[in-house]
This record gives structure tokens, sequence and C-alpha cells, in this order.
């Protein structure tokens, strides 16, 4: 049943995705930047799509923390969450740091810039990679508890990545719920609302398969614990 | 079969990073900075309108480059853990 139910998901999600892009090709060109405009069906939904994962990963940590003393199990399970949430948000963070370069490269006639956004976008990549890494190469029963401390902090730097586009730099500001001059027009919103749907769903399914993968390493770990106290 | 599915999950990223490349490579050059001198908004359009979509095939193909990319890596990964469990 979980099998037939994940492939209806499947199915559903490359449907939106099909759905999304023809929507994203098909959208009026923009007066100023003609075709390029169009990363941002990718770009904007990466980005919230990352947000959000690296968020899952915080309530991940927090959990573990919380319960690693009181019951192992329930514990893992929350660890898995976060570790899962943390690489998944990496990937479309990944995204979001290689279509924005093309992008501002046709819009401003340059790759990067350090500004706010750019640069706590970096920041944020950056802490999670050092997460990933802590988790790979540390070792010891201490690992999961010092990787929980610093997925916390990647999660508390989300929302100041979020606001700092309202800091004036090259980065345009809030496309939603900034000044009078903020908002999309509706021939556009439409296909990003869709592609921010479709990028939604994938990245969940993503995000189901890793936490997946991650159990089944829990278990081969336990396995090979029992193994070795039974030698 | 499997073998097959697994060389192609590990293809077609490869493929689509090699197309974003290319798309980048093979665009147009940029009108001169003095295009004003040289050309109408009009003819300043229609160069330009091919180097926009060199860089839009880029980001949507580099897109999937990484996520088709991460869920073959993901598939092998998982593959070898099911296989070191199911010997222990």
């Amino acid at each position: 049943m979980k099998k037939i139910l994940f492939g209806v998901y499947t199915a559903i999600c490359i449907a939106l995705l099909v759905w999304a892009f023809e929507l994203a090709v098909n959208a009026p060109a923009e007066m100023m930047q003609g075709d390029a405009y169009r990363i941002i069906f990718y770009h904007v939904p990466s980005a919230m799509v990352a947000f959000l994962f690296f968020a899952i990963s915080m309530a991940g940590s927090i959990g573990f923390l919380a319960l690693r003393e009181k019951n192992l199990a329930k514990a893992l399970a929350w660890d898995a969450w976060a570790v899962s949430g943390a690489e998944v948000g990496i990937i479309f963070c990944t995204v979001v740091l290689i279509t924005g370069p093309l992008w501002g490269y046709r819009a401003w006639g340059i790759w990067w810039a350090w500004d706010a956004r750019l640069t706590t976008t970096l920041l944020l990549w950056l802490i999670y990679v050092s997460y990933l890494l802590m988790r790979r190469f540390a070792s010891g029963p201490q690992m999961r508890t010092s990787s929980a401390v610093l997925g916390i902090f990647g999660g508390i730097a989300v929302p100041i990545v979020y606001i700092s586009n309202r800091i004036p730099g090259q980065h345009p500001g809030p496309v939603f719920g900034g000044d009078r001059a903020s908002g999309m027009d509706p021939v556009i919103l439409r296909p990003f609302l869709w592609n921010i749907v479709a990028w939604l769903c994938w990245g969940i399914l993503v995000l189901i398969l890793r936490h997946g993968f991650e159990l089944t390493q829990q278990e081969v770990a336990a396995s090979e614990a029992e193994l070795s106290l039974n030698a | 079969m499997k073998k097959a599915i697994a060389q192609f999950a590990a293809i077609v990223p490869i493929a689509l990073f090699v197309w974003a490349l290319y798309s980048l490579y093979a665009a147009p050059s940029e009108p001169p900075v003095d295009w004003r001198l040289h050309m109408s908004q009009e003819q300043h359009d229609l160069m330009v309108a091919p180097i926009d979509h060199a860089y839009r095939v880029a980001a949507y193909s580099v897109t999937w480059a990484i996520q088709l990319g991460y869920l073959a890596w993901l598939g092998l990964k998982w593959s070898g853990q099911k296989r070191v469990a199911g010997r222990k």
C-alpha cells in the first residue's frame, strides 16, 4: 500500500513539474530582461524549499537534543529528519547559488556581488556544508549532539537570510510584502505559484527518499553494533 | 536491467551539465557597449534574445543536473547500503 501511494505521489510530482515547466517557458517575456527573467521560476522556488528544509533540519536537531537522554530511539528518529532536511536543503541552496549568478549576469552584468542577500545565502550554505562534513568525519557519541547544535545555528540564520534583501544592495528587494513597488504581474504570478507548488512537491519527494535512506543507515549501524557486542 | 537504469541515472545529470556549459559557451557574443551608436533598440533586442535564452537554458539544465544527480547518487548509496544490510 505504501509503495502504491509513493508511486502515485511520484507521478503527481512529475506531472506538476512538467506542467510548471510548460507554464514557465510559455510565460510572456519580460520587457527589460527578455527570456532570462524566466530563471525566477527555478531560482526563487528553490530558495523557498531550501529555507523550509533548513527549518525542518532545525526542528529535527531540537527534537534530538531534547530527547537524546530520555528516549534514544525517538531522538534518532528526529535526527534522521535533521540530517535529511540539511542535505536536501543544501541541494536546493546549491541550485539557488548557481542559477542566481546566471540570472545576475544577464540582469546586472556581473556574476556576483557581496551584498547582504548573496553573502548571507552563501554563509547559510557553508554552515550546512560544515554540518554535513561534521557528520561525515567526526566520530564518537558526541557527533550527533555537536551537529545538532550547528543545525540549530543554521536554522537561526534562515530568517536573517530572508530579511537580508531589505538592506539596499545589488539583489532586488522583496517581491511580496515589500514597498509599494513590490508585487508581480498576474500573468507571471500564475506560473510562478505553480512552480513553487511543483518544486515543493519534488523537494518533499526527495526528502522522503533521503529520510528512508537515513533510517536504513541507522538500522545497519544498530545491527553492526549488536553483532560486535555478540562477537 | 538494474545496471542499465543505474548507468542511465548517472549519464543524464552529466549530459545536462554538459548541455548547460555548452549553451553558455555557444551563446552569441554581447553587443558592443556603445550599441546605441550602431543599432536601434529593436536590433539590439533581437541580438540579445538568443543570449538570454542560452542563460535560461543553462540555468534550467544545471538545476535538473543537480537534482537528478543527487537522486542518482542517493539511489546508488541506498542500494549499496541495502546489499550490506542483506549480507549481515
